[in-house]
């Protein structure tokens, strides 16, 4: 019985990035309609894929990211392939900048955040003004990106306990 | 289930296996978006679209609704604020929608002696759904809602959707209790529509700004039209009925006609779901028909 429970408390440990992912990808699928609707919802899975990518990639692995992209592709109705493709290009970029992040202030990992989103934001836009045949209006985009930026320090922080204080030493 | 744990996690020849698979689902990715432009639509994805929004139903469901009951909270204080001017309004409001009605009354009056004559035959009515919203894309590019009717009410793909104001947009993919509305404003969205009073046709183009453009179908000469003018559904296409209100001519920038919708995207709470079905043509019937179109539509010279 204590082995099994054990068992069953590390596998829940190393899906919790994954949980929080998909709990991202809902929360992007409820009407929220922040402020009446003019406050954007955050893009919470990037900061997921992102902080997971920088402090433990192999708490998130490739197929968890593809799983979450896939999944929020299929729930919001856009062409499908594109968030996993989004998600998964922001998780090996972080992973070939690893050895930078390590061990920097928050501040540099937080624009290294804005960056990364930066980078997503150019790909998502690029690929939709593709598929719809003429460049898109980036207001939208830009302000959702935005309030994911604004909102890193805070859900970093928080991953950041729930990492070192429960998936790693609890 | 060692391998999932943290056991594993210094394992020799991990990374370099990690980003191989990291790569490897990037090409998948990659090659699922080329297939989605290629190909619409291909029915295993169409598949899997309805089987995901048809699982995730049940949890928008239960969290859609203290969410709405927080939204009504935050926004019943506001109301506190503004009471006052909010009641001249309605009084305002109160006193124009009478006249309406009295109008409606002698209408209706109207009608009643028009569908006493013998010839008239009933347009077909539609078979309305009544469903609750209870998710929606917060992209910035796709724009769709998720409300709580499926197949299993008769909710097909193509039907209309109308909230309390207007046109809201049409139905996509449809679960067994869960369906997709494409919104107007969605890139997507093409809505045959008319301006009223001009007899201009045109559609409605969506850009994922809150105001999609008219494209002019059919019209060589200059097209005139002022803000205010209305705008409704065409029926152009045979999906969505003809004459349902989508908004009104904002204003015209550089050759595109901006429409301010009706639908309220930001308050929309429930919507209904047109089941209409076009009449059939039957050969006996097709010159009345056309007849009856040429009346319907007035001369641009008259507008």
């Amino acid at each position: 019985m204590g082995y099994r429970a054990e068992n069953l408390l590390s596998l829940l440990k190393a899906a919790t990035p994954m949980i929080l992912g998909v709990l991202g990808v809902i929360f992007l699928a409820l009407p929220l309609r922040l402020f009446e609707g003019w406050a954007p919802t955050p893009i919470v899975p990037l900061v997921v894929v992102f902080f997971w990518s920088v402090y433990a990639p192999e708490f998130l692995p490739s197929v968890s990211v593809f799983f979450i992209g896939v999944l929020q592709d299929l729930l919001t109705g856009g062409p499908l392939g594109l968030w996993a493709a989004v998600y998964l290009a922001t998780q090996f970029i972080v992973m070939s900048q690893r050895s930078y992040f390590m061990g920097r202030e928050q501040k540099v990992v937080w624009l290294g955040f804005a960056l990364a989103t930066a980078g997503a934001s150019l790909m998502l836009w690029l690929v939709m003004s593709l598929m719809s045949g003429a460049l898109l209006p980036v207001g939208s985009l830009l302000a959702q990106m935005a309030a994911t930026v604004l909102i890193y320090p805070l859900f970093g922080m928080v991953f950041g306990q729930l990492h070192r204080r429960v998936l790693v030493e609890g | 289930m060692e391998f999932l744990g943290q056991d594993k996690r210094e394992g020799l020849g991990r990374r370099a296996n990690s980003r191989f698979v990291l790569l490897l689902l990037i090409l998948v990715s990659t090659l699922l978006l080329l297939s989605s432009l290629y190909s619409a639509e291909a029915s295993v994805f169409k598949k899997a679209r309805e089987g995901v929004i048809d699982a995730a139903a049940p949890v928008l469901q239960h969290l859609s609704a203290p969410i709405a009951w927080f939204n009504d909270l935050v926004g019943g204080v506001g109301d506190y604020f503004n009471v006052l001017e909010q009641n001249k309004a309605l009084r305002e409001e109160n006193a124009e929608l009478r006249q309406w009605m009295n109008e409606a009354l002698e209408l209706r009056k109207v009608v009643a002696a028009y569908e006493g004559l013998q010839s008239y035959q009933a347009p077909p009515e539609a078979d309305p759904v009544d469903a609750f919203v209870i998710g929606e894309a917060n992209d910035a590019f796709a724009r769709s809602m998720i409300v709580n009717a499926g197949r299993s009410k008769n909710v097909e793909s193509g039907q209309a959707v109308v909230g309390d104001k207007g046109l809201v947009g049409h139905i996509v993919h449809t679960g067994s209790k869960a369906s997709r509305v494409l919104l107007l404003t969605d890139i997507q969205s093409r809505v045959p529509v008319y301006i009223e009073d001009t007899g201009l046709e045109g559609i409605l183009v969506g850009n994922t700004r809150a105001r999609p453009v008219i494209a002019i179908t059919e019209s060589a000469d200059v097209i005139e039209v002022t803000p205010g003018q209305r705008v409704l559904t065409s029926g152009a296409g045979g999906v969505l009925p003809r004459g349902l209100p989508v908004g009104v001519i904002d204003s015209e920038k550089s050759g595109d006609i901006l429409v301010d919708l009706f639908a309220d995207y930001a308050e929309t709470r429930m919507v209904r779901i047109l089941n209409y079905e076009f009449p059939a043509v039957d050969e006996g019937a097709v010159t009345e028909t056309q007849d009856g179109e040429a009346e319907e539509a007035p001369a641009p010279a008259e507008g």
